[in-house]
């Protein structure tokens, strides 16, 4: 859901004598070095310049090549050895002096986040009885398992962004993957907005940029791992989300949720089919026909756009692909690769290379696979990614992060939105190929997660999987026996899908136990809960047969984006995935309700008809509660929050078509997508978890709590502005575990 | 067989000399250097591992940058050094297969070079000492030898035997340009030896006639062998030493073929797709 809606939303003998006189050489050179008393590092390198002089006559420049590049990295390694033991004494002073030794007053030595977005409390307490989950009990009885509470709206930018900042929406300025522009009502990505570059030179058809595009985070407030690294304490923090553009710190990050792909947005995949009856507009993708001709086929990758020309267009990328139905496969030819790919097989990353021009080139990486070869061709291409080793913007602090990961762990997906419930909601991946994508994506965050582990013995580690998040939305239906999407979708799998995603779960937990010694928390957690979304509510279609949001002379029904509403009569438009905005006059373009009191009158009056809103079709009430901004805590920009919050029932959610704006008759219709569970309802219906090694101190802990939590675990002052409370008390910090598996 | 061998192999060079040897020795050796930084990418892309080197490449060149993102730990900038002179090995390991398939070719190819860059002809009016070496056992003082003067070369005085260095020297007066024949008179017997004099700038010059030997033949290849009978080894004219002048500076051949073949392999390995 959140991904189609911010989709929508818009690279001789002696010398002399013979030819081999330089094949010798002189044992008095050596003998020379000794006396003039070098280190032995340079008696080293020095013997490897004088036996590498007749390696490189025997085998000329072969020997060159790899003479060359190893002796240039055992040099630039010893540089940057040379430097960094040069300087870490005086690294060490800076710190000192600069007050950062913060470990002195430190409680632990090193604290691990996992965060393991959408767990539902209600399945791992079920599974944990049933002894599924014995890493989760495991900490349970180490510490604490509670129900976290997460925002309004729970909704995961929103709650990974309180829990980062320790605040409220209010004032962390996010309120949903979407705001929305009051002066043309339509909507944009909450998070960041990447802009043109301001300067450019015209040359011809060319717009040639002389400076970067500008790329704002719209997030406010301080993560933690900000006062931490301020503080001298070393943070990695993984694709957690809401966190690209990448922040300066001192630490290392790697962008989450939100971060775009190629083309810009949340993720667009493609899919390739020679039958013309598959040819329809899809959400989160394109088409491309093609042809066959003797198994042979002409097509082409769509591109980022052009920005270099005038008249933007996406760069194409030629594609071959060589079929073999006899034996179920295809040769691949892209970018002077070739690749033979299996039916029913991913293909690896693939490097692909965009030239828009000038010489210039884009990098990104993509993933094939061929879910049929006769009687027509139908394959897939995971949206474009950014690729880590050659980063079009940046996704990593420093900059160099993601190159490094890239080179040491191989490509991995860079996307925001890693996990593409859109080529499965449309149909284009069936289920097994969506379950194996997505683990293929886990298992990349699982290397990272773990070199990083490895690399701290001090400090912080946090890292999110939105593997549990997407499993559950496009499985969720196989835990609800009457959800639509069972009897009208595709629907081959059962509820052991999701049981194996918690033992999955586990398994990540045991791994990460196995890591953890001396004084270290082990915190883990979810954003939010999860439940069956089996009918959706165009709240708009409501507003409008209720006489808050009025229709063009003539029209019954809005397309896309309110294109039919008549502003300039309408009092109230729903947008973003929970969000009511009142059609405020000097606030919006063509506000009706002037502020002050008539403002209050009309959310009141809505408050008052949406609550408890009954639907009949099911005999159910859709809406538990509507949340008025103005009782919700209060921060710097709680202008920019939804005049009014709808907490749906479990079952219920915002419809598809409300989302994006459209207007029509039906108020309640079945979900019959894949997408079949989820968590933007009520907050209070839709807790997270909390699991830690460590005992706390409140009953029913917030995830605003987390960052001060996490302050005073290192022993820093928690700032005044953040909301939540610490959650243990350090003076019972408890270790014990640890000593015993350090004993043994 | 080896003297067949040479005989068409050294005329693959002399063909393809032809057209620059009146220019620029340099002409010459860029062509060279060229198409062996070609045969060198081939090589390496059909012998070796490139998935391999390519991997390798990647590891050494991440734990290169552990060392900037984990400047801070004396621990781990210590393992990232471990990490990359294992990874260093191992790439070097990755290279010794396309370096044993190369050491043959590169050798022959060397070989010739040196017969083209290494060696200056003799100018009209310069002098040059002819050196005969004999075979072990062979005392100069008893064999019977002459060399005989030809049109263009004049031998100045006569032949010094050097009993502890079984060799015996002449001094040679060159005076015609050209390619000239001496002939040495050795029990009897008539043998020739080139003796080059003022040639173009890139021409081929034979240092030394050898014994029949697979070795030696192997490293002079230009002239046919001397017969097996004669109690000599081999007949030598000790020419001045080439140079390549670069702005005033005088580079040994070998390191400007070396140089540019690997210049041009880097440049071109994009291009043809080689890791190396």
């Amino acid at each position: 859901m959140k991904k189609n809606c911010i989709k929508k939303v818009k690279k001789g003998t002696k010398k002399g004598t013979g030819p081999f006189f330089f094949m010798e050489f002189s044992p008095g050179r050596i003998r020379l070095s000794r006396k003039r008393g070098l280190s032995p590092f340079f008696l080293i390198v020095l013997l490897l310049l004088v036996f590498s002089c007749p390696l490189h006559a025997y085998v000329g420049p072969g020997a060159g090549f790899a003479f060359l590049s190893s002796f240039l990295i055992i040099f630039l390694t010893f540089i940057l050895a040379l430097f960094s033991f040069l300087s870490w004494p005086f690294r060490f002073l800076m710190r000192v002096i600069k007050g950062q030794r913060a470990y002195k007053k430190s409680n632990i030595d090193r604290l691990i986040i996992l965060g393991l977005d959408g767990m539902e409390p209600s399945l791992v307490e079920k599974y944990m009885s049933e002894g599924k989950l014995p890493h989760f009990s495991k900490i349970k009885k180490m510490g604490v398992y509670a129900k976290l509470q997460t925002t309004t709206p729970a909704i995961s930018p929103v709650a990974w962004s309180s829990f980062m900042t320790g605040t409220s929406p209010s004032k962390h300025n996010i309120f949903d993957f979407l705001s929305r522009n009051p002066k043309n009502y339509l909507p944009d990505l909450s998070s960041a907005r990447i802009g043109k570059p301001q300067k450019i030179f015209s040359l011809g058809k060319y717009d040639i940029p002389l400076s970067k595009p500008k790329i704002k985070n719209l997030r406010k407030s301080i993560p933690f791992w900000k006062i931490l690294g301020k503080k001298g304490i070393f943070c990695t923090i993984l694709r957690v989300p809401i966190t690209f553009p990448p922040e300066k710190f001192r630490g290392h990050l790697l962008s989450g949720m939100c971060t775009p792909d190629m083309k810009g947005g949340q993720g667009t995949f493609s899919f390739y089919t020679s039958d013309k009856d598959k040819i329809k507009q899809r959400e989160g993708g394109i088409n491309i026909p093609v042809t066959i001709k003797k198994d042979k086929i002409e097509t082409y990758i769509s591109g980022p756009e052009n920005t270099l020309l005038r008249k933007g267009e996406d760069i194409r990328l030629p594609l071959a692909i060589t079929i073999d139905r006899a034996k179920d496969k295809a040769l691949l030819e892209v970018s002077g690769q070739k690749i033979t790919l299996n039916m029913h097989t991913f293909s690896d990353w693939i490097k692909l290379t965009f030239r828009p021009g000038l010489g210039l080139k884009i990098k990104a990486i993509g993933r094939f696979y061929i879910s049929q070869i006769h009687p027509h061709l139908e394959m897939y291409l995971t949206p474009l990614n950014i690729d880590p080793e050659k980063p079009a913007l940046p996704i990593s602090h420093p900059f160099i992060y993601s190159i490094y990961l890239g080179k040491l762990l191989g490509s991995f997906i860079t996307l925001g939105e890693a996990n593409d419930t859109w080529a499965l909601n449309e149909g284009i991946l069936s289920e097994e190929a969506f379950l194996e994508l997505t683990y293929s994506n886990h298992r990349e965050w699982e290397k990272m997660f773990f070199n990083a582990l490895d690399k701290t013995k001090k400090g912080l580690v946090t890292c999110v999987f939105e593997t549990t998040d997407s499993i559950q939305h496009m499985f969720w239906r196989y835990l609800d026996k009457d959800h639509p999407a069972l009897e009208r979708g595709q629907a081959k799998m059962s509820a052991k899908v999701i049981e194996e995603l918690y033992e999955k779960m586990d398994e990540l937990v045991g791994k990460t136990l196995e890591k953890i010694d001396g004084r270290s928390v082990f915190i883990i957690m979810s954003d939010h809960g999860f439940k069956s979304f089996r009918r959706g509510v165009n709240l708009n279609s409501w507003l409008h047969l209720n006489g808050y949001l009025s229709l063009k002379e003539g029209k019954k029904e809005s397309e896309e984006w309110f294109k039919d509403v008549d502003w300039e009569k309408s009092r109230a438009y729903a947008l973003g995935l929970a969000g009511i905005y009142i059609n405020q006059k000097g606030r919006e373009a063509k506000g009706t309700i002037p502020s002050g009191e008539e403002m209050k009158a009309i959310k009141k009056e809505l408050i008052s008809r949406l609550t408890g809103l009954r639907d009949e079709g099911d005999n159910s009430t859709a809406i538990n509660t509507i949340f008025d901004r103005d009782e919700l805590p209060s921060g710097p920009y709680k202008e920019n929050c939804p005049d009014l919050i709808v907490g749906y029932n479990e079952g219920y959610r915002i419809s598809w078509d409300s989302v994006t704006g459209k207007v029509n008759s039906t108020v309640f219709e079945d979900n019959t997508k894949a997408w079949s569970g989820d968590h933007c309802i009520d907050p209070r219906i839709v807790p997270g978890i909390f699991f830690c090694n460590q005992k706390i101190n409140a009953k029913s802990p917030s995830i605003m709590d987390i960052a001060p939590t996490i302050l005073e675990l290192f022993g820093l002052e928690v700032p005044s502005h953040m909301d939540g409370q610490p959650l243990i008390d350090v003076q019972n910090l408890s270790f014990g575990y640890n000593k015993k598996r350090r004993k043994k | 067989m080896m003297w067949i061998f040479n005989s068409v192999f050294g005329k693959i060079f002399v063909l393809l000399f032809y057209p620059f040897q009146s220019m620029s020795p340099w002409i010459g050796m860029i062509l060279i250097s060229f198409l062996t930084a070609l045969l060198m990418l081939f090589v390496y892309r059909s012998t070796s591992n490139q998935q391999g080197i390519r991997e390798v490449k990647n590891k050494i060149k991440a734990h290169l940058l552990e060392l900037w993102l984990f400047k801070d730990s004396l621990s781990l900038t210590l393992k990232a050094q471990g990490k990359i002179l294992r990874y260093n090995s191992k790439y070097i390991g990755y290279s010794l297969k396309p370096l044993l398939v190369m050491i043959i070719p590169l050798i022959l190819i060397l070989i010739q070079l040196s017969l083209w860059f290494g060696y200056q002809a003799l100018d009209p009016g310069q002098k040059a000492i002819l050196v005969v070496k004999l075979k072990e056992g062979q005392n100069p003082l008893h064999i019977d030898i002459a060399v005989e003067p030809s049109s263009g070369i004049d031998i100045e005085i006569p032949p010094v035997r050097i009993e502890e260095e079984g060799e015996i020297n002449w001094r040679l007066h060159a005076k015609e340009k050209g390619i000239h024949d001496l002939t040495l008179i050795i029990d009897g017997r008539r043998i020739t030896k080139e003796v080059a004099v003022n040639q173009k700038a890139l021409s081929r010059i034979s240092p030394a006639k050898v014994r029949r030997n697979f070795i030696d033949e192997l490293f002079h290849p230009k002239e046919a062998p001397l017969p097996g009978n004669l109690p000599i080894k081999k007949i030598e004219v000790k020419y001045p030493s080439k140079s390549m002048n670069l702005f005033g500076l005088n580079l040994p051949w070998w390191l400007v073929y070396f140089a540019l073949a690997i210049i041009f392999g880097f440049t071109f390995k994009g291009i043809f797709k080689v890791e190396i």
